[in-house]
């Protein structure tokens, strides 16, 4: 089902935009993405789409903001801005998926396992940096699938 | 540490999506005290241990307030927290009462300049920051029915609102607008300007 959020992109796309470079610095393997691999979320139908990006919110709260912590206290302030944001924005999306009860169809249900799979297979710091370097990658999405 | 009181009276204040926290002065005669301020958010507080984050501007400082608007980003609930400082010494932590949410913050009205240049009705808005979108109302005077409406998603110094009647009065109103936080100001006071020319010159 279709779920219209008011989220701060803006906000959150410059908290990240400030971080990006130092983050991407701390994330040697290049070669392996957890977002996009084997397939890229723009693959996801727009059915699935309030589900996975809940999931997926969730994966940031739940796993990734917090192994992200730096000696940098600019970068820890801006993780946290956006850590802080995406929990609003998750808060705001779950009420709004169990109104409109957005069933996770199987590909969803699929491409988030996958995405699990792919953080759990790197060491838990090494994943959380890879995660948060890709934030753009999540955020193209789901401006792109507005 | 105990020596060295924690600072008292601390508080926030938030208009237009600017957040300041302030607190009181701790006096120890013939010495400079400095301050650290820490922030933490509910991501901090559920997900993190319930850590805190420095600020590094107001780390050490001898001032008596601090700018916490680049870390309050995110519209849920915040703690803040102000230690004294004086060499090796340091005293408790002074801490908010409550939590601070920006969706707390005080709204003004925009400061608005309706200008008639020639038959054309124009607007001018203070800029209020990034947060901000404006709704600006427009009418014929004496045709309150008719009222017109611009949304602006940006400030950009003049905007042109409609072409005016010879001689005609039209007025203008605005609020600003935080999407961040669903929220709007009161108006502005109303505007009205008169067209250039009168009416007997178009009969010509």
């Amino acid at each position: 089902g279709a779920c219209r959020v008011s989220m701060s992109m803006t906000e959150i796309r410059a908290g990240f935009a400030a971080i990006k470079a130092n983050i991407q610095s701390r994330d040697p393997i290049r070669t392996l993405s957890i977002l996009s691999h084997p397939h890229s979320l723009h693959k996801v139908q727009s059915s699935d789409r309030c589900c996975i990006t809940y999931q997926l919110f969730t994966f940031y709260v739940d796993k990734v903001f917090k192994h992200c912590r730096t000696e940098d206290s600019f970068v820890n302030r801006k993780i946290s801005s956006i850590a802080n944001s995406f929990l609003s924005a998750r808060r705001r999306l779950g009420q709004c998926r169990e109104q409109n009860n957005c069933v996770c169809g199987e590909e969803s249900t699929e491409k988030f396992k996958q995405i699990l799979a792919n953080y759990e297979g790197l060491n838990v710091t090494s994943a959380a940096m890879k995660s948060l370097g890709e934030l753009d990658i999540l955020l193209d999405w789901m401006e792109k699938s507005r | 540490d105990a020596l060295l009181p924690a600072p008292q009276r601390i508080s926030i204040l938030s208009t237009n999506m600017k957040h300041f926290l302030t607190w009181s002065p701790v006096i120890v005669q013939g010495a400079t005290v400095r301050y650290s301020v820490e922030f933490q958010g509910e991501y901090e507080r559920e997900y993190a241990n319930g850590s805190w984050i420095p600020i590094s501007e107001c780390s050490l400082t001898t001032a008596t307030i601090c700018n916490i608007t680049e870390d309050i980003s995110a519209t849920v609930a915040y703690k803040l927290r102000v230690r004294a400082e004086l060499g090796a010494t340091r005293s408790q932590w002074g801490t908010t009462k409550g939590f601070f949410n920006r969706a707390m913050t005080s709204l003004t009205p925009p400061l608005l300049r309706a200008v008639a240049e020639g038959h054309h009705l124009l607007v001018e808005l203070a800029d209020m920051g990034p947060s901000f979108q404006f709704r600006v109302l427009y009418w014929r005077k004496g045709q309150e029915s008719r009222v017109q409406q611009k949304l602006m998603k940006e400030v950009s110094s003049v905007v042109h609102l409609d072409t005016m009647e010879a001689g005609a009065e039209y007025c203008v109103k605005a609020q600003a607008h935080v999407e961040a936080i669903n929220r709007s100001s009161s108006f502005s006071p109303t505007q009205c300007v008169r067209a250039q020319g009168d009416r007997s010159m178009w009969l010509v």
